[in-house]
């Protein structure tokens, strides 16, 4: 069993599945590349995000409106249910911005080129068939939007999905204003967040 | 500096200027790795400094908050994943390095294990009888013992039950804690110090010693002249915000131990340029995890008490061109738990709703030792971060689909109402019935959560140099003054948690290197 010379590593955010056809592979290549390209093209893509009334305070990562496509995301994520509080509310945008920032800068930047893709009306188009921004989306055309990312064939779209389904959930329910709804007591030991000396 | 200063750990709030040290042995990394060999060197009056790039956290400092531990504790601030977010990465990054936040399972390293590394990996020293002594060592230091049956709490003895209705395997397991109040919050590193993990053992031990701490101190660089590392440059951090503080530490050696773990010590090695004719950063192997909950009818509270005490090994082995699996408990905290869940909206809503009732079992994939298996690698991307690609071959996805059904199984053996896997599009099993329906399941990367916090390999130790980084004696291949001692030596995986295996490595291979120190 000699060492196997190093691979090089897969481009980024894509990985070639086994046992596929050329052709699913190639239109895969495509789709992957036009996403990319998509992703790189700014403002653009979120030139016609819907802004919700209540600002989002001084945000360091994302633009507000990237801000608001992922609070549009989180409440359909997290739809109206009795006991679990409203993302807004939670001013959740503010949050998944401050765990955006404990990322690295280069990540950073992947986080927002992903967010204004889903986002775009473009994108919307070639990949979902709907010619409209997620933001000014009905709830439905939203959710669909969101399964038809969830259940891609193209890994580059699941692992996207992935990034925005993690963000929003961790700090949703990193939310001890969430517990309640869930049944969670807490922990039992209170421990101020300043506490010790540690870091 | 080195010989001046009283003992004790030097954050990246007190390094105000440079610093510039000589020492007999500079240690990179204080896990179970770089803690013992750090401990051990300097009971040999070697002037030992030891280079941690996480924070100092002493028990009762961290909010048992997922919200605070995961930032605080994990690598890259709790979001280290594969690069296709397939494999979420949970490791740790403290003073004590992962044994300040794992869930305290202590196993030896299996002998079918050992056998394997003799025969493939020419490790011929590494016996049974010769490790006895080190594991015998390191578990008293660490009070391993085995977890009293009133300490195992209603998610594990789903497992313990559930089994031993299905007549497999299963057996309390050891764990390095005294005083355990069964709060179950190891992952977010212990509040009242009753872990005896890296941090309160070998670390204290090195300081009364006399070998200095630097916690917050990333090493940036290793410079070499020649065949010989003759510096290690770090840039010290604000432990407040993570950030460099633009002061560095200088530590002039005359001997290198690199302890940061199987992914770091592969990066820093890469990073300086080091690549070993590509072998450095692959064969890494994760234990690839998958995970199934159970809904019972009462109260599970599986976020409390111990999260880990049971363990079933029945399936470890499962005959030529199989990938074994063994099976264990997973605490359900709401952030571990909701990013874990499949589905979105109101379907992940009312999973999420019955947490207090569910039982989250994992079963973890026993890699590395099929001829075919090349494992995963890591690598630096262009931008300086660290890139962790693990193409999952279909022998794993195999034992993790077969994993999943015994999962199933032991949940309903147990009283389960309903079972669910952790696909996006969850597969709900009521009954024995509904178990094959795992089988027409899609196992593909990014359609369910797979977990691993087992790291290992990407520095092979071997006796054969083409197809090693290390030598059976963990030194550095083609260099005259370095080692590497944490578990990215193992040339596979370990079939069980690999932190004793990796505390009792370094115990043994303190001898090697306090030869190599003159």
């Amino acid at each position: 069993m000699p060492h196997m010379p190093r691979r090089p590593p897969p481009l980024s955010l894509d990985m070639p599945g086994a046992g596929e056809s050329r052709r699913t592979f190639l239109v895969r290549g495509l789709a992957g590349g036009a996403l990319l390209v998509l992703g790189s093209a700014g403002w653009l893509l979120t030139r016609k995000t819907r802004l919700p009334p209540e600002a989002f305070g001084s945000l360091r990562v994302f633009s507000p409106e990237e801000a608001a496509v992922l609070a549009a995301i989180a409440e359909r994520l997290v739809p109206e249910r009795p006991g679990f509080p409203r993302p807004g509310v939670l001013r959740l945008a503010s949050r998944m911005d401050e765990v955006a920032a404990m990322a690295h800068p280069a990540t950073q930047v992947e986080l927002r080129r992903l967010v204004r893709l889903f986002e775009s009306a473009l994108g919307g188009l070639l990949l979902d068939g709907q010619a409209r921004v997620f933001t000014t989306s009905t709830p439905a055309q939203q959710d669909r939007r969101l399964g038809s990312w969830a259940q891609s064939r193209l890994p580059l779209r699941r692992t996207g999905y992935r990034a925005l389904k993690r963000l929003v959930y961790a700090s949703y329910y990193a939310a001890p204003e969430t517990w309640a709804a869930i049944g969670y007591a807490g922990p039992p030991l209170e421990i101020p967040a300043a506490g010790g000396g540690g870091r | 500096m080195a010989e001046s200063q009283p003992a004790r750990i030097v954050t990246g709030r007190d390094v105000t200027t440079d610093v510039d040290v000589r020492a007999d042995v500079c240690v990179v990394g204080s896990g179970p790795g770089g803690a013992v060999m750090a401990a051990r060197l300097a009971d040999r009056g070697a002037r030992v400094v030891v280079l941690e790039e996480g924070g100092f956290h002493p028990p009762g400092s961290v909010p048992l908050s997922e919200a605070v531990a995961y930032p605080r504790l994990y690598q890259e601030h709790g979001q280290r994943a594969t690069s296709d977010l397939a494999l979420t990465i949970l490791q740790g990054r403290a003073v004590g390095g992962s044994s300040t936040v794992n869930w305290t399972t202590s196993f030896r390293t299996p002998d079918r294990v050992l056998t394997h590394w003799r025969e493939r990996y020419g490790l011929v020293g590494f016996t049974t009888e010769a490790l006895l002594p080190h594991f015998m060592a390191v578990e008293e230091r660490l009070e391993v013992h085995e977890q009293p049956e009133d300490g195992v709490n209603a998610n594990n003895r789903v497992l313990y039950d559930g089994a031993e209705r299905l007549g497999w395997d299963r057996a309390r397991t050891r764990r390095n804690v005294q005083g355990c109040q069964s709060l179950g919050y190891c992952g977010m590193s212990c509040p009242i110090g009753a872990r005896r993990s890296a941090d309160q053992t070998y670390v204290p031990d090195a300081l009364a010693r006399g070998a200095q701490l630097y916690a917050n101190a990333r090493v940036v660089k290793l410079v070499r002249e020649g065949h010989r590392f003759t510096e290690v440059v770090a840039e010290a951090l604000d432990p407040a915000t993570d950030q460099p503080t633009g002061r560095m530490i200088r530590v002039r050696p005359k001997v290198l131990v690199l302890s940061g773990g199987a992914i770091n010590t592969p990066a820093l090695l890469l990073r300086s340029g080091i690549d070993l004719a590509g072998k450095v950063g692959t064969r890494t192997f994760l234990h690839p995890v998958a995970a199934m909950i159970g809904r019972h009818r009462q109260r599970i509270e599986g976020y409390y008490g111990a999260p880990q005490s049971v363990s079933s090994h029945h399936f470890a082995e499962r005959g030529p061109g199989k990938v074994g699996f063994f099976m264990e408990a997973a605490p359900v905290h709401p952030v571990l738990a909701a990013t874990a869940l499949g589905g979105f909206g109101a379907r992940h809503e009312e999973l999420m709703s019955a947490l207090p009732y569910v039982s989250a079992l994992i079963a973890l994939a026993v890699d590395g030792f099929l001829p075919s298996e090349d494992g995963g690698t890591v690598s630096l991307r262009s931008d300086g971060r660290v890139r962790i690609d693990y193409p999952i071959p279909p022998e794993v996805w195999e034992a993790l689909r077969e994993g999943a059904k015994a999962l199933a199984r032991v949940h309903l053996a147990a009283g389960a109402e309903v079972v669910h896997s952790l696909h996006e599009e969850p597969i709900e099993i009521r009954n024995e019935m509904d178990v094959a329906k795992l089988d027409r399941a899609r196992w593909e990367p990014g359609r369910l959560a797979l977990f691993t916090a087992h790291q290992m390999g990407g520095c092979a130790m071997g006796a054969d140099p083409e197809r090693s980084v290390t030598t059976p004696e963990l030194r550095l291949q083609a260099h005259e003054n370095a080692f590497v001692v944490d578990g990215s030596v193992l040339p596979t995986s370990l079939g069980v948690n690999p932190q004793l295996t990796i505390f009792a490595l370094a115990h043994w291979a303190a001898e090697h290197v306090a030869a190599a120190v003159r």
